[in-house]
């Protein structure tokens, strides 16, 4: 996908949520499922219906001579060089940036209106086989079924390796005697307070730091540069571009890492080039965006494993795509839900994550214009009201954790924090100082850089 | 050695014979005296006691001892007590038991032969059916010398069998389960109960069997609606909600409000009372961490289910309701119609489906003779099949199986030595549950690929040992090494 559909899916998209761009996501209910809601072409492209057998037919394109089938048409080509056949490779046509989105051909699903066609071949591929395809795979280990070969390939690959811990200290194998454990584990109660006392919080704060780190980066119209982010668009009118200088290279050099290795060597990284960019004066919303696009990977990850079945498709398309979003949300609120004393585990950020994505589903989830940008302070293009957007934001991404302070630039300071936070977690086995993580008290962790990035901002 | 003290104090006061010496000097003895002294015993009591016997009938028992000539099976009407039901044997010798009788010397290799627990055992059954006072005495005695509640399966088998079967001999029944209970309700607490419970669902899938397979079927049968309620009678302290809340938060598009009512019977305790609230408290936190829309209620219901007036349980109608049963329909009294009128009270519900868990045994021990023997029999062969997983689940020091054991040992006293009527225990078969079910207007539900595949997947998680078979009237089987121990199934009107 090039960046001119990107951007082209960036001013389409109304909604708050992070996007998948164009990529395909169970439709889900969209009050739910905060992260994707894919789907929101561009006007102009062409609408492509496809039937149900064009769909998951595998070798469409067939060899005359020996029958062969291939699933493009230049592999068929180049293996009818071999029959000494006339061949010729379509080159790559410059002209147009013809879009072409698909709808699903199952009437009944929200993705069959041509409004709300998915942009990628093998998206809707996928999406159909998910959502209206028989489960025909099948894991050994935990019985989870799938649709599609690859989510089920990838399923096998993290199934059973991974292991829960609980805040209590206990560790579990099996995820079911992990669920039980937690629903009755003395760390529950003293969780639930805290959580109470943070949602609390948040609500009147509504800031996430998912959108916080949105926010900055939509502003400086860094939109452009973030695949994923938001589809809140408002960056169509980018204002200044203060940030936009040290922007791009950041990006550079970040998407091309951002698919790759797990949720610690990323951190490391982003942390790491943080600490760069913030020694070399870059703007503070450069590198809020940078960590985010890093994160997204290993925040798929961990939501998948969390999610299973149901994140398992957002998962793949998570991971390429730069979502920064739910990763910092879910970074910051899993340990502000689950841990009295702060555990850099994933596990427990995968718990608290589906709690808080659950959770986050009730409690906002009617947002759909990107108002929060508003409460950043920021002015893009669509300003829009300040506070309803909190919630549902929160409401989003479930991190109704994050915010201690009522203002922007604590918004600003927290979304550097959890990245921070998370590294400091991951590098120090242990760091028990980050008890917080909801931010009372948070800003005694933070270091001094960032207290300057809020000055900035 | 109190239960033998008490025995000969018994013994004496039945009989009103002559202190018996001989018997006195046995106390002293220790267990495993030397084989000449018993054989010393044994050719006196031989000489002595027209009630000679081996108490094996099977010639392998006997081991190469010159002694086993001497001893035919002979069984004894006892001439003291005029209320003898049966007499399976015909043997009516007027036998006086003025002499002292010794307690037969055990021949040592039935000892260690593989079943002689359960020889020892139905040996004992029988004498109690009999009547047979004196040899009922003798087994006893040699019950006590070998039981101990710390030891191997067998041991720990006769230990709780013995003190049942001497509550029962003593009429002292319902005194003794009450003892017990109280005793366990003094260390009942929030806490063990948790450590105990959930350790047992994480070393054996029990009775997390029924509890994969009951959500499976539920959140199936209620998938879609927006509002559930599901009547949950059982006495498994909530263990089996966690994984369906996490279901519906996670695998449904909408998560859906969840309304739970769980009715937990038998005699009024205040311990459980409080551990219920607890985890009412703990339940309500965990759904709302799951963000879930839930609420929950207990009912303590004392006496028998049968009774329970579910008008007051606050069923709505614009609520898809669940019925889920385990382990709760054998704990209604089998005399009269009481389960059927239970049964039909919950076809009367309309539920969109209910979830029966219960255990595979006929444990309908009969009042007495041979209907009690027959079932004592059976009695024994399940709770030795149950004590087996348990020892083969846990570690050897395990102190949460300690407590299932000694939860198992009340329920043997209940069902040999307490009055059926009262008994909570009495579990039927598949069989005779399903001829109920169909009889009180409900329709077998076949649980689905997806819920059979998630049983298997459960059970590979476990240990060695355990399987999933259909069962052919309704719903399908746990088996330990090929005995099915748990039947889950699902029923809708």
């Amino acid at each position: 996908m090039d960046e001119g559909e990107i951007t082209h899916a960036f001013h389409q998209n109304l909604t708050a949520s992070s996007a998948a761009s164009n990529n395909n996501n169970p439709p889900h209910h969209v009050l739910k499922r905060k992260r994707n809601l894919p789907g929101n072409p561009d006007p102009e492209a062409e609408v492509i219906a496809l039937s149900p057998k064009t769909l998951m037919a595998t070798n469409r394109f067939l060899c005359e001579t020996c029958g062969k089938g291939f699933q493009r048409d230049q592999n068929l080509q180049l293996h009818r060089r071999g029959h000494n056949l006339p061949w010729k490779l379509k080159q790559r046509t410059g002209k147009e940036a013809k879009k072409r989105v698909y709808v699903c051909p199952e009437k009944s699903c929200v993705h069959h209106d041509p409004s709300r066609a998915l942009g990628d071949l093998t998206g809707i591929k996928k999406h159909f086989c998910r959502k209206h395809g028989e489960k025909k795979w099948k894991c050994e280990k935990c019985s989870k079924r799938y649709a599609v070969q690859s989510d089920w390939k990838a399923h096998s690959k993290t199934c059973g390796t991974r292991e829960y811990k609980c805040d209590c200290g206990t560790i579990f194998s099996r995820r079911d005697s992990f669920i039980t454990h937690r629903a009755f584990c003395d760390a529950l109660a003293e969780e639930t307070a805290r959580v109470n006392a943070v949602s609390d919080m948040n609500t009147s704060l509504g800031g996430n730091i998912g959108y916080n780190v949105m926010g900055t980066s939509l502003g400086h119209n860094m939109a452009t540069h973030f695949p994923s982010i938001f589809k809140p668009v408002s960056n169509t009118d980018e204002t200044s571009n203060q940030t936009s200088r040290g922007l791009p290279l950041w990006m550079g050099q970040t998407s091309s890492q951002a698919q790759e290795t797990m949720v610690n060597s990323n951190l490391r990284e982003i942390h790491h080039q943080l600490g760069s960019a913030t020694s070399s004066g870059t703007i503070y919303g450069g590198n809020s965006l940078v960590q985010c696009s890093n994160l997204p990977p290993s925040n798929n990850y961990q939501l998948s494993w969390v999610f299973g079945t149901k994140l398992s498709n957002t998962s793949q398309e998570l991971t390429t795509s730069t979502t920064s979003l739910p990763l910092c949300n879910n970074n910051t609120s899993v340990p502000s839900l689950y841990s009295s004393q702060h555990q850099p585990h994933q596990t427990s950020s995968n718990m608290s994550a589906t709690a808080l994505l659950q959770k986050a589903a009730q409690i906002g989830a009617t947002s759909s214009d990107p108002s929060w940008l508003g409460s950043l302070g920021l002015k893009c293009g669509n300003s829009q009201g300040q506070d309803g957007n909190n919630n549902k934001f929160s409401g989003m991404y479930g991190s109704s954790f994050v915010l201690s302070e009522a203002d922007n630039s604590a918004c600003d300071m927290s979304q550097m924090h959890p990245l921070k936070r998370r590294h400091i977690l991951n590098e120090e086995s242990g760091g028990g100082q980050t008890r917080d993580f909801l931010g009372v008290g948070v800003q005694n962790h933070l270091p001094t850089f960032i207290n300057q990035r809020v000055d900035l901002i | 050695m109190d239960t033998l003290f008490r025995l000969v104090s018994f013994h004496q006061q039945q009989q009103q014979q002559q202190p018996d010496p001989s018997l006195n000097s046995t106390t002293s003895r220790t267990s495993s005296s030397s084989r000449s002294s018993r054989q010393n015993y044994y050719h006196y009591s031989h000489q002595e006691d027209e009630e000679c016997f081996n108490f094996y009938m099977d010639d392998e028992d006997l081991s190469s001892s010159s002694s086993k000539h001497y001893y035919q099976y002979q069984p004894h009407v006892s001439t003291n007590t005029t209320n003898t039901n049966t007499t399976t044997f015909s043997n009516t010798t007027d036998y006086s038991y003025s002499f002292s009788p010794t307690p037969p010397i055990p021949d040592f290799n039935f000892e260690f032969s593989p079943n002689w627990s359960h020889n020892l055992l139905l040996e004992t059954a029988r004498a109690v059916a009999e009547n047979n006072r004196t040899r009922l005495h003798h087994l006893l005695w040699m019950l006590n010398e070998l039981s101990s509640p710390y030891g191997d399966t067998d041991q720990k088998l006769v230990a709780y069998f013995l003190q049942a079967l001497f509550s029962r001999v003593t009429d002292d029944g319902d005194r003794t389960y009450r003892t017990l209970a109280s005793a366990s309700e003094k260390t009942c607490s929030f806490e063990s109960t948790r450590k105990t419970v959930l350790k047992f669902q994480e070393v054996s899938p029990w009775t997390t069997f029924g509890h994969v397979a009951s959500n499976g079927a539920i959140l199936e049968a209620l998938e879609g609606n927006p509002k559930l309620h599901i009547l949950d009678i059982s006495n498994t302290y909530c263990t089996q909600w966690p994984t369906l809340l996490e279901a519906l938060a996670t695998r449904t598009d909408e998560t859906p409000h969840l309304r739970l009512t769980t009715v937990v019977s038998g005699r009024p305790n205040n311990s459980v009372h409080r551990v219920m609230k607890e985890i009412g408290a703990r339940m309500e936190k965990f759904a709302r961490l799951m963000g879930v829309p839930f609420k929950f209620n207990v009912v303590h219901h004392a006496g028998d289910l049968s009774d329970l007036n579910f008008s007051e349980l606050n069923i709505k109608h614009d609520e898809a309701l669940a019925v889920n049963c385990v382990n709760a329909l054998h704990s209604v009294s089998a005399a009269g119609n009481n389960r059927d009128t239970l049964i039909s009270s919950l076809q009367a519900l309309q539920p969109r489906i209910i979830t029966v868990v219960e255990e595979e045994a006929d444990l309908d021990v009969g009042i007495d003779g041979y209907e009690f023997v027959k079932g004592f029999e059976e009695c024994f062969r399940w709770f030795r099949v149950y004590f087996e997983a348990l020892d083969e689940s846990f570690v050897k020091t395990s102190n949460e199986r300690l407590m299932l054991e000694r939860a198992a040992g009340r329920a043997v006293v209940d069902l040999v030595a307490c009055s059926p009527a009262e008994s909570v225990e009495r579990r039927e078969t598949a069989a005779r549950w399903s001829a109920r079910l169909h009889g009180g207007g409900l329709n077998a539900v076949a649980f689905s690929e997806e819920v059979c595949d998630d049983v298997r997947a459960l059970l590979r998680r476990y240990k060695e040992g355990w399987s999933m078979a259909q069962c052919s009237d309704a719903g399908i089987f746990l088996s330990w090494k090929d005995t099915p121990v748990v039947w889950a199934s699902a029923w809708r009107p």
